[in-house]
């Protein structure tokens, strides 16, 4: 990540419990706001922020519960940015399913797969790469 | 999960107690909700109000909920807060629940 206008940071460790999830939104949540966040953008950080966790708990870790999640925190004048780093297995196809089931069909309404759509709408980049034994997930939100 | 349980004539009132309903409560939630249903409660208001924040997990629960209550029951959701609101739009869910501002208008939705 390019390191611009000297970002206030804070690194956060856990194991791979979903119990530990909670602590580490309230944290960014509260961060957030403490920066100058409206509280709708706040919950919004948070929200990207307990998915991008969650996938790394279900799908990278497979729920094993004694594995660590890095998240660093970059607050900066004119975006946050958010890494979610886990040792995992690498997630192959990284990206949202289509949201284009019908509303009014409850059979196909979709009981998963949402994480990475709300993600995906409202962070303004996005980057998933593995470096050699991490999964870096870079999320980034520019303030207006 | 905690969830207070309240009867309206034939109408099941759940208030849920807690501040998120994530993928930690997510279970949980699921597995009290069937209990009801199972037990001929078909008719439900989910009560958001305390709820402060949710997540996909959470609202995949819900989802699991309205098909447990199929099309022989119905489901409103009732006092859900604008920011949690967001996340039921951004996912379309929206469209999918009934939802009301409060009780009273939830009980009115039956």
């Amino acid at each position: 990540m390019k390191k611009e206008n000297n970002p206030k940071n804070i690194k956060f460790t856990i194991l791979s419990e979903k119990q530990n999830v909670e602590l580490i939104g309230l944290s960014i949540n509260k961060l957030c706001s403490y920066s100058g966040l409206n509280e709708k953008a706040c919950y919004d950080i948070e929200l990207c922020t307990v998915e991008a966790i969650n996938n790394c708990i279900e799908h990278a870790y497979r729920n094993q519960s004694d594995r660590k999640i890095e998240v660093n925190l970059n607050l900066y004048t004119n975006k946050v940015a958010i890494e979610v780093i886990d040792l995992g297995f690498f997630h192959e196809n990284f990206k949202p399913v289509a949201n284009d089931f019908d509303t009014k069909n409850i059979e196909y309404v979709p009981e998963g797969g949402m994480g990475l759509q709300l993600i995906f709408q409202i962070m303004d980049v996005i980057d998933y790469k593995r470096v050699n034994q991490s999964n870096i997930l870079t999320m980034e939100k520019i303030f207006p | 999960m905690q969830i207070k349980i309240e009867k309206v004539k034939d109408l099941t009132i759940v208030n849920i107690m807690e501040k998120r309903l994530d993928a930690k409560q997510a279970i949980s939630f699921r597995e009290k909700i069937l209990e009801l249903v199972e037990s001929g409660n078909k008719l439900i208001v989910l009560d958001f109000k305390e709820i402060d924040f949710i997540d996909s997990s959470g609202l995949g629960a819900i989802v699991s909920v309205l098909k447990m209550v199929g099309r022989e029951g119905k489901l409103v959701l009732s006092g859900i807060k604008e920011t949690v609101m967001s996340t039921f739009s951004r996912t379309k869910m929206d469209k999918v629940f009934i939802i009301s501002k409060n009780i009273e208008e939830a009980i009115d939705k039956f």
